[in-house]
C-alpha cells in the first residue's frame, strides 16, 4: 500500500510539472502577425463536401488568382463527419485555414469563443444589405458579426400530383384548413388501401414543429443580449404542438412516433409509392427516385401552409456560414476572398445549384425549377434556432424538442408536463 | 512485496551495482546488470508515450478551464478543483453514475451466465451441431458494432419492426405500434441486449477453451463415483473455468462500463436523457459542448470508479504474479 500511495503522489507531481511545460510552450503564438508577407502567398480555403459546385469554385478561384498576383488558392473539401473536431484542432494550430465554412447551428459556438475574426466593419463589402436574416443571426454574437451567410435550404411539402388529381384536389393547399381538407379527400379516395398514407410525418420531425410554433407567433426561446430563455411552455408553442398532433391523427400516418425523418429514411418510404405527401428538403426527391425513377415526374411541391390563408408558414433554415479564423495568417486576403464569393455573380451559382443564396436576394434561378420554387417562396420567412453556444449539445443529439414530441404524441405526458420538461431541459442546455 | 522490489525498480534508476560496497550483486559488471533494462527500455518508453502521457494530460486538463477559446488561444487557466466541484455537485452526475454502475452490473452478469451456459453446451454438443453454433457465434462477434446496432434499431422499430409484428402475430395485440424507446429503462434494456449479444461469443469461447483443457478422465472418474451432472460441473468443470471466469469478469466490467457507441447510436442517451451513461456525459460535455476541462474531470472520476470496482482483482494481479492465471 505504501509504495502505491508514493507512486500516486509521484505521478501527480509529474503530471503537474509536465502540464506546466506544455502550456508555456504552446501559448502566445497568435500575436503580431497581421501584416501580410510579400512574395508568393497561399490562401487556404475549407469548404464542405456538397456545398459549392466544382464549376463555381473553379471559376471563382481562377478569377481570384487573376486579380491577386502571387496568390495561390489552396482549396480543400472537408467532410461533414467529424468536422467539429477537425475545425477545433485546425483553429488551434499555427497553420490554420484562412477561410472556413461552418454549419449554421455550430456557428454560435465558434463565434462566442472569440476564435473567429470580427467581420462587423466589413459587412458592406460582403453584400450586407441582402443577407439572409436567419444566417445573419447564426453568425452574430453579442452584437458583432463573426461569420457571414453562405447558403441555406428549408423544408417544403413534396406531394404526388397524380394522386392529388385522382382525389379531386385541383390546387395545392394554401392554408392549414385546405391542407387538412386535402388529407381528408386523399383518405376518402385511397383509404381502402391499408398501406396508404396521405401524409408521412414521423413523430420527431421537430423542424416541422418549429414552423407551426413560429406560425402561431411563438418561438423556441426569448433573446436578451447573449442570454436565451426557453419559451416552449408558451400558449403559442402549445398551439403549434397541438396542430402537429392533429396532423398526425387526421392523416393516420404510420411513421414511428419515437424517431425522426432519418430513421427510417423518409424519402425511401415516399419512393415506395404509397405516400401522398411528406415534409422534406428539395433534394430528397432524388433519393426517392432511387427506389422509383418515375416518381420524379409525378411529384410537385408547395410551401408549408400558414394558419393565415394565402401566407406561407415560417421555416427553419439550415445552411452554412463563412468565417475567417482568428489564427489566419492573411486575414485581409481572406476578406477579399469573402468579398468575391459573396458577390451576386457567384451567389447566383448557388441558386442555380438549388440552394438559397446567403448574400443575395435574387432567387429567380431557383424559381425556374418547380420543386425549388416552393422552397424559394417560403425562404423569405426563414428562421434559425437560438444562436447560443448551448445549442451545440442539442445539435449533437440530445434534443429536448424531439423528446417533447414523442412524449406528447404517445400520450406519455400531458401537454403542460411535456412542454415544461422540454423548457427546463433547454434552459439547462443554454446555461451549460 | 519485498521479493518483488528488484524487478519493480524503474528503468531510469541507477542499478545498485554502481555504488561501491553495496550488496553481493555489486561485483557483477555494470553492462550485464543494465542489459535487461536496456532491452526493456524501447517497450517501456513506447508504453509511457502512448499510455502514460495521455493519461497524465487528462489528469492535468481536469484541473484547467479549457473551452474552445482557451484551446485555440493556447491559454493556461488553472482552476484547481472547480471542474470536480461542478460535476460532483450536479445531482445529474450521481443519477447517471448510479445508472451506469447498474447497467454494467446487469450486462456483465447476463453476459457471463449466457457465456458460461453456451460454453458448457458446446462441450456437450458434438459434430456438426457444435460447428454450426460456433460459426454463428463467430459471425455475431465479427459483425461490426454499428451494423449490429442498425439491425437492432430495425428490429425494435415502432411501425416496421419485426419484433412488434411477430408479437402481434402470435396474439399479443397490445404490441401493435408499441414504442420501445419511450422510457429510459426500456431503452437501456434494448441497449443491454445489444451489448450482451456482441459480448457473449468472446466469453463463451474463452470459457470453452478452459473446459476443453479439462481431461475427460476426470469426468469419467466423477461419473464412476456416481456424481450427478451438477456435481460433476462443480467438482470438475468449475475449478478449471474459475480463473478464466475471473479474468473475463474483469475484462467485461472494463468494456461494459465504458461502452459508448451502442448507447449513442440507439437514442443518443434519450429520451429525456434517461439512457445517458457516463461515457455519453463525457461526450456531451467534452466533444459536443467543448468544455474539455469538465470532460477530463468526468474521465478521471470514471477511472476512480473503475479502480474501486476492480480493486480486488487488481490486488490479486499485483500481489501474486504467479497465480493460476
Amino acid at each position: 500500500m505504501r509504495s502505491w500511495s508514493k507512486a500516486l503522489v509521484g505521478g501527480f507531481a509529474v503530471a503537474l510539472a509536465v502540464a506546466g511545460c506544455a502550456g508555456s510552450g504552446s501559448g502566445n503564438d497568435s500575436a503580431g502577425q497581421t501584416s501580410a508577407p510579400s512574395g508568393p502567398r497561399t490562401l487556404t480555403v475549407w469548404l464542405m463536401n456538397g456545398s459549392a459546385p466544382t464549376t463555381l469554385t473553379d471559376e471563382l478561384h481562377k478569377e481570384f488568382q487573376a486579380s491577386h498576383k502571387d496568390v495561390t488558392v489552396k482549396y480543400e473539401i472537408q467532410q461533414w463527419n467529424g468536422i467539429q473536431d477537425k475545425l477545433t484542432t485546425a483553429l488551434a494550430s499555427n497553420d490554420a485555414p484562412d477561410v472556413i465554412e461552418i454549419g449554421n447551428t455550430q456557428a454560435p459556438k465558434f463565434a462566442s469563443e472569440n476564435v473567429l475574426e470580427d467581420l462587423t466593419a466589413s459587412t458592406g463589402d460582403f453584400n450586407g444589405a441582402n443577407w439572409l436574416s436567419s444566417l445573419k443571426d447564426s453568425g452574430s454574437w453579442d452584437g458583432k458579426q463573426y461569420a457571414i451567410p453562405f447558403y441555406a435550404a428549408n423544408r417544403e411539402i413534396l406531394y404526388r400530383k397524380d394522386l392529388f388529381e385522382q382525389a379531386g384536389i385541383t390546387a395545392p393547399p394554401t392554408s392549414r384548413e385546405e391542407w387538412l381538407a386535402a388529407i381528408g379527400k386523399l383518405k376518402a379516395k385511397f383509404g381502402s388501401d391499408p398501406d396508404f398514407q396521405a401524409l408521412y410525418l414521423p413523430g420527431q420531425n421537430w423542424y416541422t414543429l418549429l414552423s407551426f410554433i413560429w406560425d402561431e407567433g411563438g418561438d423556441i426561446a426569448k433573446k436578451d443580449g447573449t442570454k436565451f430563455t426557453a419559451s416552449l411552455d408558451s400558449a403559442e408553442a402549445k398551439a403549434g404542438l397541438e396542430f402537429y398532433k392533429k396532423l398526425v391523427e387526421e392523416s393516420g400516418t404510420k411513421a414511428p412516433k419515437d424517431a425522426d425523418e432519418q430513421t427510417p429514411e423518409q424519402a425511401g418510404i415516399y419512393g415506395g409509392g404509397k405516400v401522398a405527401m411528406f415534409v422534406a428538403l428539395p433534394w430528397e426527391l432524388a433519393t426517392a427516385a432511387k427506389s422509383d425513377p418515375t416518381i420524379k415526374d409525378k411529384t410537385g411541391a408547395f410551401p408549408i401552409p400558414s394558419k393565415t390563408a394565402g401566407k406561407t408558414a415560417p421555416v427553419f433554415q439550415g445552411g452554412s456560414n463563412l468565417a475567417v479564423p482568428a489564427n489566419s495568417k492573411d486575414k485581409d486576403l481572406a476578406k477579399e476572398y469573402l468579398k468575391l464569393i459573396s458577390s451576386d455573380k457567384y451567389q447566383a451559382g448557388f441558386a442555380k445549384a438549388g440552394m438559397i443564396p446567403g448574400t443575395s436576394k435574387d432567387v429567380s434561378l431557383l424559381e425556374a425549377d418547380p420543386i425549388n420554387a416552393a422552397m424559394a417562396k417560403a425562404s423569405a420567412n426563414g428562421k434559425a434556432v437560438p444562436a447560443t453556444p448551448g445549442w451545440a449539445t442539442i445539435e449533437a443529439g440530445q434534443n429536448p424538442i424531439k423528446d417533447l414530441l414523442t412524449a406528447y404524441l404517445t400520450g406519455a405526458k400531458s401537454i403542460d408536463q411535456a412542454t415544461k420538461d422540454a423548457n427546463d431541459a433547454l434552459n439547462k442546455a443554454f446555461s451549460s | 512485496m519485498t521479493s518483488t522490489v528488484d524487478t519493480a525498480r524503474p528503468a531510469g534508476t541507477p542499478p545498485p551495482a554502481a555504488r561501491p560496497g553495496a550488496r553481493r550483486r555489486a561485483r557483477r559488471p555494470l553492462s550485464e546488470t543494465a542489459l535487461p533494462y536496456l532491452m526493456l527500455a524501447p517497450a517501456v518508453l513506447l508504453m509511457l508515450a502512448l499510455l502514460a502521457w495521455p493519461a497524465l494530460q487528462v489528469l492535468a486538463i481536469s484541473f484547467r478551464k479549457l473551452d474552445l477559446g482557451e484551446l485555440v488561444r493556447g491559454e493556461l487557466k488553472w482552476v484547481g478543483f472547480d471542474n470536480y466541484t461542478a460535476i460532483l455537485t450536479d445531482p445529474e452526475f450521481w443519477v447517471i453514475g448510479l445508472r451506469t454502475l447498474m447497467f454494467t452490473a446487469v450486462v456483465v452478469l447476463t453476459t457471463l451466465l449466457l457465456g458460461l451456459g453456451i460454453a458448457v453446451l458446446m462441450r456437450h454438443l458434438s459434430g456438426w451441431v457444435r460447428v454450426v453454433l460456433q460459426v454463428c457465434l463467430v459471425l455475431a462477434w465479427a459483425t461490426p458494432i454499428i451494423a449490429t446496432t442498425t439491425i437492432f434499431q430495425w428490429i425494435f422499430d415502432q411501425q416496421y419492426g419485426i419484433l412488434n409484428k411477430t408479437l402481434v402475430l402470435i396474439g399479443f395485440d397490445s404490441f401493435k405500434g408499441y414504442s420501445w424507446f419511450t422510457s429510459g429503462t426500456s431503452t437501456l434494456a434494448v441497449i443491454g441486449l445489444l451489448v450482451v449479444w456482441q459480448a457473449v461469443p468472446f466469453i463463451a469461447f474463452t470459457l470453452y477453451a478452459g473446459l476443453v483443457n479439462t481431461p475427460r478422465d476426470l469426468y469419467e472418474a466423477a461419473a464412476i463415483d456416481g456424481a450427478s451432472g451438477w456435481a460433476a460441473f462443480r467438482a470438475v468443470s468449475w475449478p478449471s473455468v474459475r480463473p478464466l471466469l475471473t479474468l473475463v469478469t474483469f475484462l467485461s466490467v472494463l468494456w461494459d462500463f465504458k461502452v459508448f457507441t451502442q448507447v449513442w447510436a440507439i437514442r443518443q442517451g434519450g429520451p429525456d436523457g434517461q439512457s445517458t451513461t457516463l461515457p455519453v456525459l463525457l461526450y456531451l460535455r467534452g466533444i459536443a459542448g467543448s468544455h474539455f476541462g469538465v470532460a477530463a474531470a468526468v474521465a478521471v472520476l470514471m477511472l476512480v470508479v473503475l479502480l474501486a470496482v476492480t480493486w480486488r482483482y487488481m490486488r490479486l494481479l499485483i500481489r501474486s504474479p504467479e497465480t493460476e492465471l
